[in-house]
């Protein structure tokens, strides 16, 4: 009996929580069924009268599916090196001595503090000098630096809790520190390395400040640009551009929802630790 | 002998110009445009018309249009101005956001391709804004926007209201929307210049255009009694309950203002033209429904009724001093300029800043506007754009707090008077 | 040295595998740097010709009230996150790491917000504070609270509250699946042995889980302190700062003399402090939650 309130009461939490964070999808998909004139006529909280697929296929149309893959490629690109050159860095701050570790790990952690918008002119000028201006290739760099301060935070926290006797072993048999890096550490890194990839890919995901800078043609667009797309100078179409926030997020939603016991389950052996 | 060779030279150097020329002709072109012209913009189907246009007359011309949302657009273009990449084409407000990139040589003076037959086909007042000490360096190329009082014809059918002509009158429409439970104005207030309209047309009644050009030129002052006065007055409307609750936290980039009108609970509302465009795309059913009046005249006041408040033109595009190909890039000004494009803009419900056009708008509101512009014994374009950047932002801040009761009409007037003073003494 | 004692050298070595970290740092985190507090020193519209003026935007900063409110603000952001997202971040962890059925469909859920991006959470949260037609109000009115009805995000006085709230909602489920990931980490064997000596739930919850979360705890706190002291994204959708700098922080402000008023000098002396403010921050707190940050 007192277990069964117990569970009642934990379910009542759950569902409270569950609307509060649920709802906000809710809302993007109830809004992206009106149109323009219901959408101001009624309250944005009612369902729609008239049932139209018409936002979806504008959305469609305008070019978003170019957006799509656009961020989709800079974005896996992006979270891949940030996960080796983030472990890599981290295996050293944390195995290697060589007297300044602690002065390069606060001086990773410095970088956390960095404000975007202060390096946006500095950035602009080195991608134009780097010749990568309008290149999906020129975000990959910011979005690389402006990732690894954090990661690397979160990964050295993690190999300075896996105990050494692991790799004493393998130091006295010989093997170089790449052997023992790619051998032993990484697979026990594992679990972090998920934690450090969905954590960028959700951040990097909805980066917009660098794209609207680096980027100019049309092709080299990404999603967070093309949302503004049904934006205008005195007005703005809201439900066409709910439809396209529901659109954006969709993919990492079920990407996440695919991920999830593998996430959950990396990180069940290696949470964020000191 | 010597006749032979200079001929053959002259021969050779016309030759050369005409191989050369014809290289050139044959030379693929690419002009890069940035404007804030995205798909929801209204004047985007005009621009991408006068860029197929122009296309097809220049095959070897392709234009790059890179559109991108209002505000972003100012950051984008910002940042690549700072950095010396500016696009070939670009797009401005005109005055004070043009001549900032004038001085800083980014732009392309148009003086010497200003024929007469091309400026004649500006209206004047609209050419004025694209000018820098006398020079050109943008043309005018959407909407001349004045503010004006938009309402709901039927509410005040409805009350037995008539269009109020006096401030006075204004007060009693006021009053009666009040009592019977419907806000007087839509307004959103976040974004600062919706209400930043109030301040303007109340100083300009009270004070005339002198009130300001005064300020300016510092014969007079931004605390003198027509913007203190302007500001009482704000303040006298808010306590009536003239406006929305919470008017500083929405935002008319959302439409909240809007939102109010199109569900009856608000019956006024005081924006630029474009309104009427945006009454058209939002609630169609609803457009007969609307019509504008004059900001009333304050009988006390020195300012005439017929003076509007707004823009004579609203985008400017010019040519940046790098674009390798400054003639395509002229000659795309005037595609952007002609006719065509005109009765284009006129179509969407945009009133161009040409000579002209007046005869071809044919729907009834929109020919209310250009009368209405046209008669106006001045215009006085908006204090955000006439104002120094420094200055515009204290403007729009301490009109914001007046509208929040946050300030005094005097602390917000000694404030602006403060940062006068500072930008004007160095 | 040959290829071997190179291969030998631990700071050879060490250098290789920061090799890269280091080479994407120096170009795009440190040189902005020192870049902004070169620009700190001038008066610059970020296009024109920059005018020497030594120290008078640092002096300009430290009389400049919206700055010091503004960061005032900021460590209003810190205690609130602190105080709100890793509690409700803990219990939900703990409540989902108990055998419960459907705790996937649950775990999925409430990550959704951390999935959004922020401006479609600044259009969900407009709607819901909008006075008029808003969620909150219409829920107050509908229970007979009307007095609690608010201007949301007009009133100065709780504007910045307001503001904060998505701001919490948004970073729960971050820090909520962290905790998951470490509570599951605890070896049960702690469990059994506290269940043997009579402890119940509550108990094993301060006895056992939380000192076990310590040090991840202690990290979280440092990304929550580093994440709202250089915040920016939903505040600038939602009110810009405003009305009346009401809900400034250091980076809107920032952002907004920067690109707003083209006063790029004055902007990077803004940056330049929230940067140094930040690192002494963070370097105190890890100062004194944990001895050495390497152990």
């Amino acid at each position: 009996m007192v277990n069964r309130i117990k569970k009642l009461v934990i379910y009542l939490f759950l569902s409270i929580w569950l609307v509060i964070t649920g709802y906000p999808l809710v809302f993007l998909v109830q809004n992206s069924f009106k149109v323009r004139l219901e959408f101001f006529r009624n309250p944005v909280w009612s369902l729609p009268a008239n049932f139209t697929l018409q936002n979806y296929i504008e959305v469609m149309e305008s070019g978003f599916y170019i957006y799509f893959i656009n961020s989709i490629i800079v974005c896996f690109i992006s979270v891949a090196i940030i996960i080796i050159v983030s472990a890599l860095a981290s295996y050293a701050i944390s195995r290697i001595d060589f007297k300044f570790n602690k002065l390069v790990y606060i001086l990773f952690l410095a970088g956390m503090m960095i404000p975007i918008h202060s390096t946006l002119i500095p950035i602009y000028k080195i991608t134009l000098s780097m010749g990568l201006y309008d290149r999906l290739s020129a975000l990959i760099g910011p979005y690389v630096a402006f990732s690894l301060p954090i990661s690397v935070f979160i990964l050295t926290g993690f190999i300075n809790d896996i105990p050494y006797e692991l790799e004493e072993a393998a130091i006295i048999d010989g093997a170089s520190r790449f052997r023992i890096f790619k051998d032993i550490i990484l697979p026990l890194v594992k679990p972090a390395i998920s934690t450090v990839a969905i954590y960028n890919l959700t951040l990097l995901w909805n980066q917009f400040a660098y794209a609207l800078v680096l980027t100019s043609s049309p092709g080299k667009r990404i999603l967070t640009l093309g949302l503004f797309e049904f934006q205008g100078q005195h007005g703005i179409n809201i439900p066409l551009t709910l439809t396209a926030l529901f659109l954006s997020v969709l993919p990492l939603i079920v990407l996440y929802v695919f991920l999830q016991e593998h996430i959950i389950k990396g990180m069940t052996a290696g949470a964020l630790k000191g | 002998m010597k006749k032979v060779l200079i001929l053959s030279l002259t021969l050779l150097m016309v030759f050369s110009f005409v191989f050369a020329g014809s290289v050139m002709a044959q030379d693929e072109v690419t002009l890069t445009l940035w404007d804030i012209r995205t798909a929801a913009d209204q004047a985007t189907p005009a621009v991408k018309d006068a860029i197929e246009r122009f296309e097809a007359d220049n095959p070897n011309v392709t234009i790059e249009h890179v559109p991108t949302q209002n505000d972003n657009y100012k950051t984008k273009l910002r940042t690549a101005m700072s950095a010396d990449n500016a696009p070939d084409l670009f797009m401005t407000w005109g005055s004070a956001s043009l001549e900032r990139y004038v001085d800083a040589d980014k732009v392309y003076s148009l003086e010497s391709n200003m024929t007469e037959d091309w400026e004649n086909n500006f209206m004047l007042a609209a050419l004025d804004l694209g000018r820098v000490d006398n020079e050109m360096y943008g043309v005018p190329v959407t909407n001349v926007s004045p503010a004006l009082v938009w309402y709901r014809t039927d509410l005040f059918e409805e009350y037995d209201l008539e269009v109020p002509e006096t401030y006075d009158e204004l007060l009693n429409v006021v009053e009666t929307f009040t009592e019977n439970g419907i806000t007087p104005f839509a307004l959103a207030n976040s974004n600062k210049w919706p209400g930043s309209m109030y301040f303007m047309y109340l100083v300009d009644r009270i004070g005339g255009p002198e009130a300001l050009q005064n300020a300016i030129s510092r014969e007079g002052a931004f605390n003198d009694e027509a913007f203190i006065e302007a500001g009482r007055r704000i303040q006298e409307l808010v306590e009536m309950g003239a406006f929305p609750d919470g008017v500083n936290g929405l935002d008319e980039n959302a439409a909240q203002s809007r939102t109010l009108l199109y569900t009856d609970r608000a019956a006024m509302y005081l924006m630029g033209s474009w309104a009427y465009s945006s009454f058209k795309n939002e609630a169609s059913d609803m457009v007969d429904q609307f019509s504008f009046f004059n900001f009333p005249e304050i009988e006390s006041g020195a300012g005439d009724p017929s003076n509007l408040v707004g823009t004579p033109g609203d985008n400017y595009y010019s040519v940046s001093t790098q674009a390798p190909n400054k003639e395509a890039a002229v000659e795309f000004l005037k595609y952007l300029t002609d006719s065509q494009m005109g009765e284009q803009l006129i179509e969407i419900g945009n009133i161009p800043p040409f000579t002209g056009v007046g005869e071809k708008i044919e729907d009834p509101i929109m020919k209310k506007i250009y009368d209405a512009s046209q008669n106006a014994n001045h215009i006085q374009l908006w204090y955000d754009q006439t104002l120094p950047l420094e200055l515009a932002q204290v403007h729009l801040n301490t009109t914001q707090a007046l509208f929040g009761m946050e300030m005094t009409p005097e602390e917000a007037a000694d404030q602006m008077e403060e940062a006068a003073q500072e930008y004007y003494s160095e | 040295m040959n290829k071997k004692e190179l291969m030998n050298n631990k700071y050879f070595i060490a250098a290789l595998f920061l090799l890269p970290a280091l080479i994407f740092s120096l170009v795009y985190l440190i040189i902005p740097i020192p870049l902004s507090a070169y620009y700190s020193f001038f008066e610059w519209d970020g296009i024109g010709a920059m005018e020497f003026l030594g120290l008078d935007n640092w002096a300009e900063l430290l009389s400049d009230p919206i700055f010091w409110s503004s960061m005032a603000n900021n460590f209003k952001l810190v205690a609130i996150s602190l105080v709100i997202q890793i509690p409700i971040a803990l219990f939900l962890a703990v409540l989902l790491t108990r055998k419960i059925k459907g705790a996937s469909f649950f775990k999925t859920i409430f990550f959704v917000p951390m999935l959004l991006s922020s401006i479609a959470v600044a259009f969900l949260w407009r709607y819901m504070y909008d006075p008029t037609f808003g969620l909150i109000n219409g829920v107050l009115n509908l229970v007979g609270l009307e007095h609690l009805t608010q201007s949301w995000l007009g009133n100065p006085d709780i504007v910045f509250y307001s503001v904060a709230a998505p701001i919490q909602w948004r970073f729960i489920p971050l820090y909520m699946i962290i905790f998951m990931a470490a509570i599951s980490n605890i070896p049960e064997q702690l469990y059994e042995a506290a269940e043997i000596d009579g402890a119940n739930n509550w108990q094993m919850f301060f006895f056992v889980t939380l000192p076990m979360l310590r040090a991840t705890v202690v990290n979280a706190s440092v990304l929550i302190i580093v994440g709202s002291l250089k915040y920016f994204a939903m505040i600038f959708a939602l009110t810009g700062g405003g009305p009346n700098h009401a809900s400034e922080l250091m980076a809107t402000y920032l952002y907004s003399k920067s690109f707003t008023e083209m006063n790029m000098g004055y902007g990077s002396t803004i940056s330049v402090a929230l940067f140094l403010v930040a690192l002494i921050v963070s370097v105190v707190f890890l100062r004194f939650s944990k001895k050495d940050v390497r152990n």
